[in-house]
């Protein structure tokens, strides 16, 4: 069983791409889903996303994220559906009414917003942050500390995460009661506990950076990497379905 | 009094940590639990103070199932040191961290406040210090005097000795010792064999999520075959003791051959040794 955001070994397309490759094609697909409301296009482009991540054996993981973006995009859903009065009224209300286009208004955003949120996080999966590092670095020439930066971020989700489980236990272990209560009686108790949490984090991090330091993080150049990351047939024709992805949402979004 | 009853436990539905483990620690006693990492003594405790549910079996405190109590009723019957004191610090003063255990439970009361300013005074704890910037052996003596503070009949302690040096580590086990001897029942999981032969009165040993035996401390460090299936190794007293008796036949059944602590060694062999290890 893998953590969050943590690397799922295997040999799928999506695995052997460039590192830089799949983050261009997952950043293309998902600027495709908000060039267009088409309800079709954004339908196909999520069955595409499990179709890829079906490939990659990580449906579970690929449920699991369309599950929390769904719950998130809930919220807006909701917003869409109390505030666009368009087409037919469902159901009347004191300012206005539900009507069909908030309808479709609030499942094209749900649909949307996990149609792209899971390409950038299945390239997640399926490149280890080393490589994604490296390879921006090599290929796009961003400074290595910038790119460090943004994979010691990556890397730390999960071991915050399992940091505030192991606070959040201490203090259940204390008689803290964190599954009664309504919502902001369990928000005033969570509070406290961002004190624990700021202080691993900073520890940690002051560690990792010191260590990074003394075994001369700073000589670290775009030359220092030995490893290439050449772009293969795969990787162009994956770019060219993207960007023709992308062509086709923006000319959905300006002809309809 | 805590009794497992063919307790069987996994995390996540996934593998089996623990498999049919069955013991029980009457009340007053001071038990250790001894293995290697993954043996499942932390698995134990966790399911001790209701953290972790049996997946099979029960796990019952003063008779009742942890299934049928909540943890912060547990928590008023068992309190649990971790082995990080940062997970368990999360007040800007140290006074506000020993009362936040009455906090949590709605205890607080004004014998709260004295009972916790005499545990402070008891520790050498200053209320006004910032926890977070004590050091590590302060941290952890604060960490538990919070969970003595609100004198639970049962005190779990995982690893409470880890990263202190040797002094820190004799005060947090003294204070643990003086708390035995008052009547509360200690559980502890250590790694350190002299510090568990110095303290408990007796051991469970585990390995691969099983017990493999119950048993008072010394009788089980002196058992050859048993420490070497669950990778232990004896403190050297008992290490001592038993090259003598197997080095020296003759030694073996006497006093010099069984001893297991330096004054039985001195009583064994006539000697009075000083504090620097000089024969006086």
């Amino acid at each position: 069983m893998t953590g969050f955001l943590e690397y799922v070994p295997g040999n799928s397309l999506l695995h052997r791409m460039n590192p830089v490759a799949k983050l261009f094609c997952a950043l293309l697909i998902s600027v495709a889903c908000f060039c267009t409301s088409n309800l079709i296009f954004l339908a196909c482009v999520l069955i595409f996303d499990f179709a890829l991540a079906a490939h990659c054996k990580m449906t579970r993981q690929a449920m699991g994220l369309a599950k929390a973006v769904t719950i998130f995009s809930l919220i807006l859903a909701v917003i869409q559906l109390l505030t666009n009065s368009t087409g037919m009224v469902l159901v009347p209300l004191p300012w206005g009414y539900i009507g069909t286009g908030g309808v479709i208004g609030a499942v094209t955003i749900i649909l949307r917003l996990v149609a792209a949120a899971v390409p950038l996080f299945l390239v997640m999966y399926v490149t280890k942050m080393t490589d994604l590092a490296n390879s921006v670095v090599k290929v796009l020439h961003v400074p290595y500390k910038y790119a460090f930066t943004f994979t010691s971020t990556v890397h730390f989700i999960p071991v915050f995460m399992n940091d505030m489980a192991g606070i959040m236990e201490a203090q259940t272990a204390r008689g803290v009661q964190f599954d009664q209560g309504s919502i902001v009686k369990k928000i005033r108790l969570m509070v406290p506990l961002c004190i624990p949490l700021l202080v691993s984090s900073v520890r940690k991090t002051n560690s990792a950076a010191i260590a990074a330091e003394v075994r001369g993080f700073n000589l670290r150049t775009r030359e220092s990497g030995y490893k290439q990351y050449p772009f293969a047939t795969l990787d162009v024709v994956s770019l060219v379905i993207c960007v023709c992805i992308l062509v086709v949402a923006i000319l959905l979004g300006v002809l309809l | 009094m805590i009794e497992f009853s063919h307790v069987s436990a996994s995390y996540d539905g996934e593998l089996a940590v623990l498999r049919d483990v069955s013991f029980r620690i009457e009340d007053g006693s001071f038990v250790a639990f001894v293995g290697t990492n993954g043996a499942g003594k932390s698995t134990t405790m966790r399911l001790i103070n209701g953290l972790l549910k049996p997946t099979e079996g029960q796990v019952l405190i003063d008779g009742t199932p942890t299934t049928e109590l909540k943890t912060s009723e547990l928590a008023q019957r068992v309190g649990f040191l971790f082995q990080n004191p940062d997970r368990q610090i999360c007040n800007n003063t140290v006074r506000e961290e020993m009362m936040f255990g009455f906090k949590a439970l709605g205890k607080e009361s004004p014998e709260a406040e004295v009972r916790a300013d005499e545990i402070m005074a008891a520790f050498g704890l200053n209320p006004d210090d910032d926890p977070f910037l004590l050091n590590r052996g302060t941290r952890q003596l604060l960490a538990l005097a919070s969970i003595i503070v609100l004198q639970p009949p049962v005190v779990v302690l995982d690893e409470p000795t880890t990263g202190l040096d040797f002094r820190e580590c004799t005060k947090v086990m003294e204070i643990i010792r003086r708390l035995h001897e008052r009547g509360t029942t200690v559980v502890m999981v250590c790694h350190d064999m002299e510090v568990v032969a110095d303290y408990a009165e007796s051991i469970i040993v585990m390995s691969a999520g099983r017990v493999l035996a119950q048993g008072p401390t010394y009788e089980l460090l002196r058992d050859r075959v048993l420490t070497q299936e669950a990778s232990l190794v004896a403190p050297q007293m008992v290490a001592l003791s038993l090259a003598l008796g197997s080095q020296h036949p003759q030694l073996a059944n006497t006093a010099v051959g069984q001893a297991n602590t330096l004054s039985e060694m001195e009583r064994a062999l006539g000697l009075e040794i000083a504090e620097g290890g000089e024969p006086r």
